[in-house]
């Protein structure tokens, strides 16, 4: 057993490109009739670093999760082949793959939160690692080791944190430990499935630095599966598109970017937000002088009342109709219990809102404002029709009569591009793109000057994306919205926003223009956030025409 | 204006087909089979046997015969005829005591819902139920009220009403959590409205599963209590009294003890088959 540790980087000496340590053919997975993956290719030398990138159903997960045949249940590998060092994995007896997992080619997944065991220390489970296949060495070496794993992704104290429970670390240092773990056993290839969507984007950047590390020091051979192209031209230097369970791409990380040849990944870096581009909101409309909502001094917290965990510290914001304010933090800032108490499902501990003018009482709140929610799967009753979905706010505030409302859902439906057909149907039947119209379709339909937006597109594929932010961008011409637009992704806000608020730890500490806030900063947080937006290079002139 | 195609309207899977297909398994198709059967001969204890249940005959004791084809009890009354009149009561008992049951944890889980003080007493109120083991609820029920009919399905109820509530408890805690009641309240509806409408919906499931375990447990706690003869008022036929009167023949006339038991359990077999059946069709 080569130790991760004692051996010696292979920085001096880069692995030969026609070394073949993984090797892809004609791979075919089905999930019973349909199927996921079709005759992808691709081969990873020893060292190198290889990017899959593609939207939602393009079967990029299913490929990564062939490469070790952890297929979930109904999914099956019916053709090609996956060689690792020349011996077929796809035909190996299960018994024998147990022996390359975790050992040859290592997986770590999307969500640190769940992916470790609540119950056991940090210091049993990398114990257990290394304790697998069948290596038989004295406590005391396990323990030292598994220190140094620690050490090696960058958890700090590694010593003294053994035996902590990973409830007791942050989401990035869980993170940190899933890769450790993977690492037990110096595995040749890891794969990371989308390994950093679930976290912050000043996290995200320690992670996919910590990566790279570990791929350009160690030799560990990568493959990144993202649905993000920034991630990937971060971390890989090798790039492979999908689309529809087919690779309609693939080359060098820098070259596919910058002078992408296929339709399709042009389609897909056009769609993409640029952090460096400008505002576009001043285009869309012109916000009046009056503010419209006013927030002054708000205050939230939770939990009993000794031990009170501050949400919001003192929030001041005012929006203008017409305006859209992007007001962008990392998860535990705050965001979403600002949107929740702007829209009265929270009553604040403190501080007040109002409204053109007057305090906001509960009644008005719920219809002057209304919300447009992240997550377009949770967010539509799965009981109830399209329809009835749409008209359900109408009904709270006695709008119409049956006939009335049933003329405005149609209206309503035309108004966010759907077909006013799709009142009858249930919300399952449509993708998260159409149910995110429907969304907002419901949001409109008490007739409100304010829309609140909790990260409204950061559940949908970038293309999804651009139609949704295209719709509220139109909407807000039409209809004078003022629009609260909360994300975590900075591109995308400064894209839409007239102003950007950034709110850290319950305070806003900056505001000012769009453009004004990224390109000079003036808060240091503003800076870190800004900094930690994974850059793509920017496309040669005519390349994505 | 752009509109966007929708989807084609595949045929779609909905809730109520998952346990239309759950009852399609061998298990469901077991059940039905076990607890048609068993209630149909109930049904037609009138046009299946002549014998009055309660008519005392001449002879006691008897074996199979023509005339009884199950033979007769200890003071002379046919068996066949006792058995299906007793099925009948049985049914009549658990079909009143359990929706009541599922009724009555059902409201107390949404009162449950509605505040942290109601929750806390309702809550109190299932454990002291719970608390108590069946027998010794069964027996303080009928030292208040006597033994009889009513007693016994208050009993069923009662017991089953815990159950139902924290099941339901359970489901509303989870689904009000999720981002579209709080769609609902955003849109102005209230309490009552998001509570209603769009959460019980969504939360009932679990109780059709559990309506089928209740129905085995019924026909259980009717035989017990009729067996300790606190249930249902003699000569009136049911199949736990029956199973009671039968013991002390046992070793003499097994068949007096045989023929109802086989009844009792393949209704309660039948009703935890479609229980189980329902529960696999929700999960798959």
């Amino acid at each position: 057993m080569t130790e991760l540790i004692d051996r010696p980087p292979l920085v001096e000496q880069p692995p030969s490109p026609t070394a073949e340590l993984l090797r892809v053919r004609e791979l075919h997975v089905s999930f019973g009739e349909r199927a996921a993956v079709r005759g992808v290719d691709f081969a990873l030398g020893a060292g190198e670093s290889l990017g899959i990138v593609g939207e939602s159903g393009s079967g990029k997960s299913t490929t990564a999760l062939a490469l070790l045949r952890m297929l979930p249940a109904g999914g099956r590998i019916t053709g090609g082949s996956v060689e690792l060092d020349g011996r077929d994995l796809a035909a190996l007896p299960e018994e024998a793959l147990r022996a390359v997992r975790g050992k040859r080619i290592a997986m770590i997944f999307q969500d640190p939160m769940s992916s470790l065991n609540p119950v056991l220390s940090v210091g049993r489970q990398l114990d257990e690692a290394l304790r697998a296949h069948g290596e038989r060495r004295p406590k005391a070496e396990r323990a030292s080791r598994a220190v140094e794993l620690l050490e090696l992704v960058g958890v700090p104290k590694a010593a003294s944190r053994l035996g902590d429970f990973p409830h007791q670390f942050s989401g990035g240092q869980r993170q940190r430990i899933m890769i450790a773990l993977a690492l037990a056993h110096d595995a040749q290839v890891l794969v990371a499935d989308e390994p950093t969507t679930a976290l912050d984007p000043t996290v995200q950047r320690q992670i996919l630095r910590l990566l790279a590390r570990i791929n350009r020091e160690r030799g560990t051979a990568l493959v990144v599966i993202s649905h993000d192209l920034g991630v990937i031209a971060e971390t890989c230097s090798r790039l492979l598109v999908m689309r529809d369970g087919e690779v309609v791409e693939q080359g060098a990380t820098t070259l596919l970017l910058t002078a992408p040849r296929h339709s399709y990944t042009r389609t897909l870096l056009a769609a993409v937000p640029r952090l460096d581009a400008p505002s576009r909101a001043a285009a869309n409309s012109t916000p009046g002088a009056e503010p419209l909502l006013v927030v002054r001094g708000l205050a939230k917290g939770y939990g009993p009342r000794r031990r009170r965990n501050a949400a919001l510290e003192s929030v001041d914001l005012e929006l203008h109709p017409g305006e859209t304010l992007g007001l962008v933090g990392e998860s535990g800032s705050g965001k979403s219990t600002l949107a929740r108490a702007l829209v009265g499902a929270h009553a604040p501990d403190a501080g007040g809102i109002s409204f053109a003018g007057q305090p906001l009482d509960g009644r008005r709140a719920r219809r002057e404002i209304q919300m447009v929610f992240q997550d377009p799967y949770a967010s539509l009753n799965p009981r109830l029709t399209v329809g009835r979905i749409i008209a359900e706010p109408l009904i709270a505030h006695r709008v119409g009569d049956r006939a009335q409302r049933q003329a405005r859902v149609a209206e309503l439906l035309e108004q966010v591009g759907l077909e006013a057909s799709a009142a009858a149907r249930s919300p399952r039947e449509f993708s998260g793109g159409q149910r995110q119209r429907i969304g907002i379709a419901r949001a409109l339909a008490p007739e409100p000057s304010v829309l609140v937006c909790d990260e409204p597109v950061s559940a949908l594929d970038v293309s999804i994306q651009a139609q949704v932010i295209d719709l509220l961008a139109r909407l807000q011409r039409e209809l004078g919205l003022a629009v609260l637009f909360i994300a975590h992704d900075l591109a995308v806000v400064r894209q839409v926003s007239h102003r950007i608020a950034v709110l850290h730890r319950g305070r806003i500490v900056e505001s000012g223009p769009a453009d004004r806030v990224v390109t000079a900063p003036e808060h240091p947080y503003t800076a870190e956030l800004l900094a930690a937006v994974p850059s793509l290079p920017t496309p040669t002139a005519g390349s994505l025409l | 204006m752009t509109t966007l195609s929708l989807p084609s309207s595949a045929p779609l899977l909905r809730p109520r087909n998952r346990y239309v297909a759950g009852l399609l398994t061998w298990r469901g198709v077991t059940g039905l089979v076990l607890v048609g059967v068993v209630a149909l001969a109930g049904l037609l204890a009138p046009w299946l046997t002549d014998a009055d249940p309660d008519a005392q005959g001449a002879q006691a004791l008897a074996g199979p015969s023509g005339a009884h084809p199950l033979g007769t009890d200890d003071i002379g009354r046919d068996l066949l005829s006792r058995i299906l009149h007793g099925i009948l009561t049985d049914l009549s008992i658990i079909l009143t005591a359990v929706p009541a049951g599922a009724l009555i944890g059902a409201a107390l889980a949404l009162l449950a819902a509605t505040s942290r003080a109601a929750d806390l007493v309702v809550q109190r109120l299932f454990d002291l139920v719970l608390s108590f083991p069946g027998l010794i609820l069964g027996l303080a029920v009928t030292a208040i009220l006597g033994p009889g009919r009513w007693p016994v399905v208050i009993i069923i109820a009662l017991a089953e009403v815990p159950y139902f509530g924290r099941q339901l408890r359970a489901g509303v805690l989870v689904q009000r959590e999720r981002e579209y009641a709080l769609a609902a309240r955003v849109g102005g509806a209230g309490r009552a409205r998001v509570l209603l409408r769009h959460v019980l919906p969504n939360a009932v499931d679990p109780l059709i599963v559990q309506g089928a375990v209740a129905l085995s447990v019924g026909v259980f706690i009717e035989g017990a209590l009729s067996f300790l003869g606190l249930g249902v008022r003699p000569p009136q036929p049911t199949l736990g009294s029956l199973i009671s009167g039968s013991v002390a023949y046992l070793d003499t006339d097994p068949l007096l003890a045989a023929a109802p038991l086989a009844v009792t359990t393949a209704l309660v077999l039948g009703f935890t088959l479609l229980a189980e059946a329902l529960n696999r069709g929700a999960r798959s």
